[in-house]
């Protein structure tokens, strides 16, 4: 087990959990959750399948701790650069060739959304709150959140999150979209380790790498590039499987 | 290309033209599995089939009790090579599984409603063709998958995208990642088919439902449609029908 600040790290299993932390509340001290290098060099383990992302304790994360955030804010130049250091941390793990698993429990609001936002799959507790109340503090989702929500839920369903500050809970969540499952509060981390294996324990890595990079590339290339990263990507894998197969028979 | 030439010694797809409706069968009864000939002959059909003034539509289904188990694994990996495919389209002759995948592509572009009615198993690029089509009816006892990533492989021809398009990327990590088949009611509720219908109304469906769209365009509701269909399904070769 790593730990940096209030953040902590463990494979297990080719299974990276990385762990929100302090509880209760598991507050955002900084933009900057955990320093990018870090992050970097945990999830580059070529050994690694997937990821899960939780909170310690009873809460996903409360989001940011205002106390800091205000003292930071004194400086305009200075939030901008710890803002946007903070959303490289979340486009690195948004980015990852592996599934990253959100399992949200007890609150997951502002910073904490962003987080999970960054996640592929979300599930969440039945207990689970989720909101963006940046509005009540007269500024708005600073990580990407207000891109992120949008492309998850429906234009009007993130209007209301990002311009109400509403908090919603599991049921609303899954039922916009925000959320993919729900699960009693005690199962929620077994859950999500459980679907994390069952989709990566039979497969290597690079499967997994080319399968997450493909699914990236629909977001963030032409139709065009795209079709022709795959076709790459599908060769290479199909040469090895066929190499493979030559080398059994032999 | 004329007509006679692009249906010149078809095998592996059978094609027709019946009420202005197009029919495109995957012919290699029973798991009608797709093969060289089937990507050779299908990229042969469709610059005619897609083009054609006359038709409302386009059925896409399999000959008997399938749709289709989908490519032909073990074929395509003795012939697998791993040639330099260029960023640039049009630089040199498109590797062939490149080729395949603009097949699809061109399926998709089709300007008029192209249907997938499904029987049986459609798995693999089966489904990938299928998810290319822009809609899809099924039986109730269809079955589908994308399994590609238990022989080592990945879905190759647009699925990933297609399927995380239309039921969220979870779902696609997941079905993808696993490969585990699914029955239709799943597909229904994950937005991976748009109907369930019994054995002996699929195609009447389809047509109807073809039919039915075609009426739209004669009531002038044909802009709206064409502004929509191209919003989701990209630009379409040829919009001018």
């Amino acid at each position: 087990m790593e730990t940096i600040g209030n953040i902590t790290w463990e494979i297990k299993e080719a299974i990276g959990v990385l762990s929100l932390g302090p509880p209760p509340g598991n507050l955002l001290a900084d933009p900057v959750f955990v320093p990018s290098e870090t992050l970097i060099q945990w999830t580059s383990d070529p050994s690694l399948k997937g990821i899960m992302v939780h909170g310690k304790g009873r809460h996903f994360s409360a989001g940011a701790d205002l106390e800091c955030l205000t003292r930071m804010a004194a400086s305009e130049e200075r939030t901008a650069e710890r803002m946007n250091d903070g959303k490289k941390i979340l486009s690195h793990l948004e980015a990852l060739p592996v599934p990253v698993v959100a399992a949200i429990q007890g609150v997951c609001f502002g910073g904490g959304l962003e987080i999970a936002l960054a996640c592929k799959i979300r599930l969440c507790a039945e207990n689970a709150l989720f909101a963006f109340p940046e509005v009540n503090h007269r500024v708005l989702p600073g990580l990407g959140g207000t891109v992120r929500l949008q492309q998850t839920v429906s234009p009007a369903a993130a209007l209301t999150m990002i311009l109400g500050g509403d908090t919603i809970n599991a049921e609303e969540a899954l039922r916009v979209g925000l959320v993919d499952r729900i699960f009693p509060r005690e199962k929620l981390f077994s859950a999500g380790i459980a679907l994390l294996q069952k989709m990566t324990r039979n497969r290597q890595p690079e499967v997994i790498h080319a399968v997450m990079n493909a699914l990236r590339h629909s977001s963030t290339m032409t139709e065009e590039e795209a079709m022709r990263e795959e076709t790459r990507m599908f060769c290479k894998l199909a040469k090895k499987e066929s190499e493979r197969r030559s080398s059994e028979q032999s | 290309m004329n007509q006679e030439a692009s249906l010149t010694g078809l095998s592996s797809i059978r094609w027709s033209a019946t009420n202005h409706i197009g029919e495109l069968i995957l012919n290699r009864p029973p798991s009608n599995e797709m093969n060289a000939v089937f990507f050779e002959e299908l990229d042969r059909l469709l610059p005619y089939a897609t083009t054609r003034k006359d038709l409302l539509g386009i059925i896409v289904s399999g000959a008997g009790r399938h749709f289709s188990s989908g490519m032909a694994l073990d074929e395509l990996l003795k012939n697998i090579t791993v040639s330099e495919i260029s960023d640039h389209p049009g630089d040199k002759k498109d590797h062939v599984l490149l080729q395949n995948y603009r097949s699809f592509l061109r399926l998709k572009a089709t300007p008029i409603p192209v249907v997938a009615a499904i029987r049986g198993v459609c798995l693999g690029s089966a489904f990938e063709l299928a998810l290319l089509c822009h809609f899809r009816i099924c039986t109730p006892e269809a079955v589908f998958g994308l399994p590609e990533t238990t022989f080592n492989l990945m879905p190759g021809l647009g699925g990933i995208r297609r399927m995380s398009e239309l039921a969220g990327k979870a779902h696609a990590i997941e079905l993808i990642l696993h490969g585990n088949t699914f029955s239709a009611e799943e597909a229904l509720a994950m937005n991976l088919v748009d109907a369930i219908v019994p054995k002996n109304e699929l195609h009447e469906t389809a047509a109807s439902f073809i039919r039915k769209i075609s009426e739209n365009y004669r009531k002038e509701k044909r802009p709206l449609y064409l502004t929509r269909y191209l919003r989701h399904h990209g630009t379409a070769e040829d919009t001018t029908l």
